[in-house]
């Protein structure tokens, strides 16, 4: 009995430490690989400061010997200087993050200004891996109404499809049951963008015009149809055209400018 | 008395797991994907406390989730229920006590969940249907769950337990003899 709680002890924390190996390989990006020179530098370089020892003490390296307790009151000093450092650059850090945070509010009021806004924050992100809405901090009691529309400093968000007294529901752009009208802002082209399970910040376009031209990197703007999004807010830029053998089934996919998984400030524009 | 305890925990830890789903497992992913603990949850909930107590805690857990995030009402309280349903089913018919059933039933479970909600949303809210993003994520939300229940499994069975002698006292005698 005793031996079987015990392995199957071992089975569970053997599952966690695969389940931790799997989440942290599966979310690295793949040019990523310092953690594989730190890994390396922890076999290698305590062998190789053995090395260097040995090789001084060899060639008679006297000062080092002679020089240690000088090294070491200094070592102390710094240490004592270090700490104070690290101390100020942290209080810096909060600051800066701080300032980040209000300035990112004046920028997105001043790039909106013709429109009536409220910034908050998002509270809330959805727990399906198949829909995409969130939870704002803005209520009935702040102004908020259903169908408004929600951008970020960065571009478009979503809308507002519920309404408490002190918080809203908002359904975003990269929602599977979200399609946006949109225009190209150079061409004059219109799309529809709906979301897609592909990705995070993926949208997939399609309807796209016969004659249209699109291109890479084209940029992508509300149009102003279908009633919820007012014309020429920001939505993104064509990541990859698909061409099909019909040309009317071609399709886009569209990177969104706003990136949904770091979502943290937005605006609610109430006129 | 001792219901009303045990029903009380069940609630706590139904907030608990909801928490950890929305801000834990919001960044701790799979290359991208979440796990869903609710189906876990209600699985264990009704193979060891019966269909019925099963049926109603998913049908109330599902509400609450589709009140607080979301898009419209009846989806997940629908397809908790019938995951309190079909742990019901499984209780009579399989047993709970190997890893193994467990997992398949898991695997079962989160299938006929997701599946369910998808073409239930696809109806509803006119969803363009993407058999293969939906598919893959699907597969590693399977093997998310999969290693979820084991490392919780010990947990769930001392709860289990528990849950079984409160709701079904005069039921377990008769299945031993």
């Amino acid at each position: 009995m005793n031996r079987a709680k015990r392995t199957s002890r071992i089975g569970i924390i053997i599952t966690i430490i695969i389940l931790m190996i799997i989440v942290a390989v599966s979310n690295i990006k793949v040019n990523n690989v310092t953690f594989v020179e730190s890994g390396l530098g922890v076999l290698v370089m305590p062998i190789q400061n053995g090395l260097t020892y040995f090789k001084n003490w060899i060639f008679g390296n006297d000062d080092f010997f002679t020089n240690v307790n000088n090294l070491q009151e200094e070592n102390k000093h710094l240490k004592e200087k270090n700490s104070e450092l690290e101390q100020s650059l942290r209080e810096l850090e909060i600051i800066k993050s701080e300032n980040t945070t209000l300035k990112e509010y004046v920028n997105l009021k001043e790039k909106y200004s013709q429109y009536e806004t409220i910034p908050g924050y998002v509270i809330n992100k959805d727990i399906s891996n198949y829909s995409d809405t969130i939870i704002i901090n803005l209520g009935s009691k702040d102004g908020i109404a259903v169908n408004m529309p929600v951008i970020s400093n960065e571009g478009l968000v979503g809308h507002v499809i519920s309404v408490t007294d002190t918080t809203s529901k908002v359904q975003t752009i990269v929602d599977t049951a979200s399609t946006i009208s949109c225009t190209i802002t150079t061409s004059r082209d219109t799309l529809i963008a709906r979301g897609t399970l592909e990705g995070d910040s993926i949208l997939k376009a399609t309807y796209i015009p016969t004659e249209a031209t699109i291109l890479e990197s084209d940029k992508v703007e509300t149009s102003g149809l279908g009633g919820i999004y007012p014309k020429g807010i920001y939505i993104g830029t064509i990541k990859k055209v698909v061409n099909t053998k019909n040309i009317t089934d071609r399709y886009a996919m569209i990177q969104t400018a706003v990136d949904f998984k770091k979502l943290d400030t937005i605006l609610v524009i109430t006129k | 008395m001792k219901k009303a305890v045990t029903i009380f925990i069940l609630i706590i830890s139904f907030l608990i797991i909801y928490f950890l789903q929305a801000n834990f497992f919001s960044w701790f992913t799979i290359a991208g994907v979440k796990p869903n603990i609710f189906i876990i949850f209600i699985l264990f909930i009704s193979l060891y406390s019966g269909m019925k107590p099963g049926i109603i805690f998913g049908i109330l857990c599902g509400l609450f989730l589709d009140i607080i995030i979301g898009k419209s009402l009846g989806i997940s309280a629908i397809m908790l229920g019938i995951i309190g349903a079909i742990g019901g089913y499984f209780d009579k018919n399989f047993s709970k006590e190997s890893k193994l059933t467990i997992i398949l039933m898991v695997i079962g479970s989160t299938c006929v969940f997701e599946i369910g909600s998808y073409i239930l949303q696809t109806i509803q809210l006119s969803i363009y249907v993407e058999i293969m993003p939906f598919t893959i994520k699907l597969l590693i939300e399977i093997f998310y769950n999969i290693f979820i229940t084991i490392i919780i499994y010990p947990i769930l069975q001392a709860l289990g337990y528990r849950i079984e002698d409160i709701f079904k006292e005069n039921k377990v005698l008769t299945r031993y003899f």
